[in-house]
């Protein structure tokens, strides 16, 4: 068994400035509407009474970029009728748009968002983790473009051992649901899982 | 909500209509058998069996248009092993094409009623699993507003309660017009058939019409417990955005199920009131037909995933 893949994010070192979303968007030419990698923007706050009676505010905001995490347990993967979703060896999770019938069932599935459907071919489509850059020794598209080194890859028990084991932070689903192949480092103002103290604030990018 | 959803619910809503209907109907079959005789129980249900037919073959149609890709449409069986849309699609196909075999020996009278009544058998037992699969589908750990018992209980009162109203209403239109034209035999026979029939499927629509009436109010209840953005926002879709929707659907479904329900049973006392009983049987199963389709509509509608 090969190893597996999945990214490491550091949500300490974003800046928000989503390059790697558009060299996703660039390297795979992708149509108006399909977003592989995006970033998410939580945000939260409000006024906080001192002990004193002065009021200040508390507001906070953090970045999570997220695309397949090529889970270990892909949910899209199970629920697909066709198998053209399928998992490679390496872990990278796939969609054979040969075999697709557009029927945008992973697209319900996946908390993560990853699986998108392209009208202009009618099929579902997904991140493949460039893996024709990784078999020419190149990084993924979003990993290199990262300008704040934020977003690296590699072999998924090795990120953990370096990294921790953390992969849910607030907007992010339970990761016990697919056990995505996924690192965080957390921000300093993020929030567990469900926080009701804070928002996705950019719904319509993600 | 997409345009494609439109696919979805009718769909969803025709094909557990059809099952309902078959199952019903082979009950009705079974009794009526016991009770005079095979010819006798054929008149009126031999035409209500036909006229599934091409209620199943419109809705696996509708489906196509829900795909990106229809071309590949035949794939979809593949993944039998953990995909419970495979499942459903095969047993989609397997009923329709079991249920068309059937369904023309009946006509026919080809073979032997055993052999005929078991093949009844096993295709109601399909259509049965069929719309176990269809919940399944919808039962998505991501998805809080499906993911309930709800979804699968509410599936099999559609089924039996659009299934019982539409072979009502089969029967009653399909004895008035074999009267009409003379061409009806034993009609004493037919009346008492007609009748029991009714009288039955009223029954069974008070019972599921109050086993909605509870799942309904636990489900939201289950649902708003669960608190999370996901179900809060599903809540918000069904009894905000939807709460007209909602409101017409109940309205529809009390007076359909239980309100015609309740007067179709009276309208049976004599042969005369045939005429009226009619008009309370369409009634019913459009009311509860229109109100059935709202109910998956905005259940379609309320479909908000967690995560991003």
């Amino acid at each position: 068994m090969a190893n597996k893949l999945g990214f490491y994010f550091n949500a300490t070192a974003c800046t928000g400035c989503k390059a790697c979303q558009v060299a996703c968007k660039d390297k795979s030419d992708l149509p108006v509407g399909v977003n592989w990698r995006r970033v998410a923007e939580y945000t939260g706050g409000e006024w906080v009474t001192n002990p004193d009676g002065t009021v200040e505010q508390n507001v906070f905001a953090y970045y999570t970029s997220i695309a397949c995490n090529h889970c270990t347990n892909p949910i899209c993967v199970e629920v697909c009728p066709t198998q053209a979703m399928h998992q490679r060896e390496d872990g990278i999770v796939m969609v054979d748009e040969s075999i697709c019938i557009g029927c945008r069932y992973c697209e319900w599935a996946c908390p993560y968002g990853a699986p998108q459907f392209n009208e202009e071919v009618g099929v579902m489509t997904k991140c493949n983790f460039c893996y024709d850059y990784l078999d020419e020794g190149q990084s993924p598209a979003c990993v290199a473009a990262c300008p704040s080194r934020a977003l690296f890859f590699g072999d998924i028990d090795e990120l953990r051992a370096e990294h921790g084991e953390l992969a849910e932070i607030a907007p992010l689903p339970p990761a016990d649901i697919t056990e995505p192949n996924l690192v965080i480092e957390p921000h300093h103002n993020a929030k567990p899982i469900g926080s009701p103290s804070g928002k996705l604030i950019n719904p319509e990018e993600v | 909500m997409q345009a494609n959803e439109w696919s979805l619910i009718i769909f969803t809503t025709v094909m557990q209509m059809a099952v309902g209907s078959f199952v019903i109907l082979g009950g009705v079959h079974f009794f009526a058998t016991r009770r005079y005789d095979a010819q006798a129980a054929d008149t009126l249900s031999d035409r209500a069996l036909l006229a599934i037919g091409p209620i199943v073959i419109l809705a696996m149609l509708v489906t196509f248009l829900h795909l990106g890709n229809p071309l590949n449409a035949p794939r979809a069986i593949s993944n039998l092993g953990s995909s419970w849309l495979s499942r459903e699609v095969t047993l989609a196909a397997i009923f329709t094409i079991g249920g068309a075999v059937f369904a023309f020996m009946q006509w026919r009278k080809i073979s032997t009623a055993t052999i005929r009544n078991t093949i009844g058998l096993v295709v109601a037992a399909i259509g049965l699993l069929l719309v176990w699969s269809m919940a399944q589908v919808y039962l998505l750990p991501t998805v809080p507003a499906w993911n309930s018992p709800a979804t699968v209980v509410t599936f099999f009162i559609t089924t039996l309660l659009l299934g019982s109203l539409a072979v009502g209403s089969a029967f009653v239109l399909t004895y008035q017009y074999l009267r009409g034209r003379n061409n009806l035999p034993s009609s004493d026979t037919q009346f008492d058939i007609l009748s029991t029939t009714l009288r039955w499927i009223v029954l069974i629509s008070l019972v599921l019409l109050g086993v909605q009436f509870v799942v309904i109010p636990l489900y939201l209840a289950n649902l708003a417990e669960q608190g999370s953005e996901a179900a809060m926002a599903s809540i918000s879709l069904i009894l905000d955005q939807g709460g007209a929707l909602f409101a017409l659907r109940l309205i529809l479904l009390f007076v359909g199920a239980g309100i015609f329900s309740i007067f179709m049973y009276r309208s049976l006392s004599s042969e005369s009131r045939t005429r009226m009983t009619g008009y309370l049987a369409y009634s019913a199963f459009a009311f509860v037909l229109i109100s059935e389709i709202l109910g998956r509509f905005l259940f379609y509608e309320s479909m908000i995933r967690i995560g991003m």
